[in-house]
């Protein structure tokens, strides 16, 4: 376990930068809160809190299809996995980090957004609920992501992964809704679109357990990949 | 003596992506270092060096054979706790060096005051005591590569796997890394060299290994292949250079290098030519010569097969 925290604190070091950039969003929604009236523009506050939430999905899939590349680009991993790491405790490290990045994100966004939102009158509680969605929807795009980094490069990792994420929304909208749950990034993030001041959403559980399932089931996916994979290529 | 390292009959060929063409970077590769020596890999850029240590080291699996490191089969993590490897053009994390050494001693499973104090140490042993709170990113190649060697060693291995340890240091940096070598084989540490600096492999190394085109091509103790007593330089003099083809006269004294198969036959011909033979040594071959020797096959094209 302590190979695993130690890469995954590693990651989130790593990534300071564009962490940075992702909570200069939060910013924005904390400014916004601050200068506008927010009782006259709450529906427009509502719509950026929205938007800034979303942005983590798609930096969790960037995240989980870059770090093995760069990684292994930078031959940084040889030296990792050159001490007592197994592959899949490299990988849990990375899959872990990524989680790390992504909930430092949610916590700051749910922090500014108890204060921004909650003044205006939409719940807390629903605030924190949404924030769990999506570092669950985080863990789990970002776990996708990571399986298909560990045999294609970043930009085809994130195309397959988009459309992995993607495809049971799009099936839910043309076939039946219950195929968003199919990977429930879609049902996630979508929770956190349709909420309105007037109708927050319900508390359900169900998309939470499910992502936290197939992130299981897709990491035992990638580890079993990766333990075939020749991580590095001779340099002669 | 038990074997540390061990690879039996390993093949490794690379794919090459949109082509059925395949390249063998290692072929039939076989191999034994053992317990206590410091063993030198040697072989030209390409030869399959940097692809037998990432086998051993578990970075990639061989297309066919087997081996064992630390009397595990290649690839087990547990088995690298007890082996320290230092990657050719390491590359490490951005942050103070002590923090860094500490990181990696941690991945391996020391903690608390022990790496603290043996992160100083190892430190100390390469000479970077004086960086410890400099960041890794601002130091030059050399330090660079010293301090992969103290990450190599901080959780002090029975078995070190030094691939190219010295090509980016100074004259006294390389005479530092080969005192720590001996001292560590004095501790009854093996140490698994790969290196292109020839004269730092000869002085080193107990036993040698050549390796061309991925296949093994010398190996042996290396004063043995030193003075692998084939020919002998015999000097004489009152006699004519001329008797004798290759044979160089100067002041009187003529030197020459004959197959040690023909020595006796040579010393009789000087002293039934009325000639004094004045010395007769084994000829001492540089490890260049023998490098050069066994992998002077060199045309360019690389082998490869179709399937």
């Amino acid at each position: 376990m302590k190979p695993v925290l130690l890469i995954a604190l590693n990651f989130v070091r790593e990534q300071r930068w564009p962490i940075f950039v992702l909570l200069l969003w939060v910013l924005l929604l904390g400014i916004f809160g601050l200068v506008a009236d927010a009782s006259r523009n709450r529906e427009d506050l509502l719509f950026i809190f929205k938007q800034v939430a979303v942005y983590v999905v798609a930096f969790s899939v960037f995240f989980g299809s870059s770090a093995i590349h760069n990684e292994r680009k930078s031959r940084r991993v040889l030296a990792v996995l050159s001490k007592a790491v197994a592959r899949s405790q490299y990988l849990s490290g990375l899959a872990l980090g990524i989680t790390m990045a992504c909930a430092i994100y949610c916590l700051a966004l749910g922090v500014t957004a108890s204060w921004t939102l909650s003044a205006v009158g939409y719940p807390m509680s629903r605030v924190w609920f949404l924030m769990i969605c999506l570092v669950a929807a985080c863990m789990l795009a970002g776990t996708v992501a990571l399986m298909f980094s560990t045999v294609l490069s970043p930009f085809l990792a994130a195309a397959a992964t988009a459309v992995v994420l993607g495809l049971p929304g799009l099936a839910s909208r043309t076939l039946a809704p219950n195929w968003s749950y199919l990977v429930p990034v879609y049902a996630l993030t979508t929770s956190v679109l349709n909420t309105t001041f007037k109708s927050p959403g319900d508390v359900v559980w169900f998309p939470v357990e499910l992502a936290l399932l197939e992130t299981v089931f897709f990491w035992l996916l990638s580890a079993r990949v990766f333990s075939r994979v020749d991580i590095s290529v001779a340099v002669e | 003596m038990p074997a540390v390292l061990e690879f039996d009959g390993i093949t490794k060929e690379y794919r090459r992506l949109a082509s059925r063409r395949r390249f063998r970077a290692l072929d039939e590769f076989s191999l034994k270092v053992e317990t206590g020596e410091i063993f030198g890999f040697l072989g030209p850029n390409g030869a399959g060096k940097s692809t037998a240590i990432h086998i051993a080291m578990g970075f990639m699996g061989p297309t066919s054979g087997n081996g064992r490191i630390m009397g595990q089969p290649f690839g087990e993590a547990s088995a690298r706790r007890r082996v320290g490897f230092l990657a050719e053009n390491v590359a490490l994390y951005h942050r103070p060096a002590e923090r860094l050494v500490r990181f990696y001693g941690a991945l391996n499973g020391l903690s608390g005051s022990y790496l603290a104090k043996r992160s100083r140490e190892v430190l100390h042993i390469v000479g970077l005591q004086h960086q410890a709170k400099r960041n890794s990113a601002k130091l030059s190649r050399g330090m660079v590569q010293r301090l992969g060697l103290a990450q190599a060693l901080v959780n002090d291995p029975e078995l070190l796997i030094l691939d190219e340890p010295t090509s980016a240091l100074d004259p006294l940096a390389r005479v530092m890394v080969r005192e720590l070598l001996l001292e560590a084989r004095n501790d009854g540490k093996t140490i698994f060299l790969s290196s292109h600096l020839l004269s730092e492999v000869e002085l080193v190394c107990d036993r040698i290994a050549v390796l061309h085109r991925g296949k093994l091509v010398r190996i042996g103790r290396t004063g043995e292949l030193l003075q692998s007593g084939e020919q002998s330089e015999v000097v004489a003099r009152g006699i004519s250079a001329a008797i004798f083809p290759g044979a160089v006269g100067h002041n009187g004294v003529v030197k020459l290098h004959v197959p040690a198969s023909t020595q006796r036959a040579v010393l009789e011909q000087v002293w039934n030519s009325g000639g004094e033979v004045v010395s007769v040594n084994p000829v001492r071959r540089t490890l260049e010569d023998i490098f050069l020797e066994v992998t002077s096959d060199r045309d360019s094209s690389l082998p490869e097969k179709s399937p």
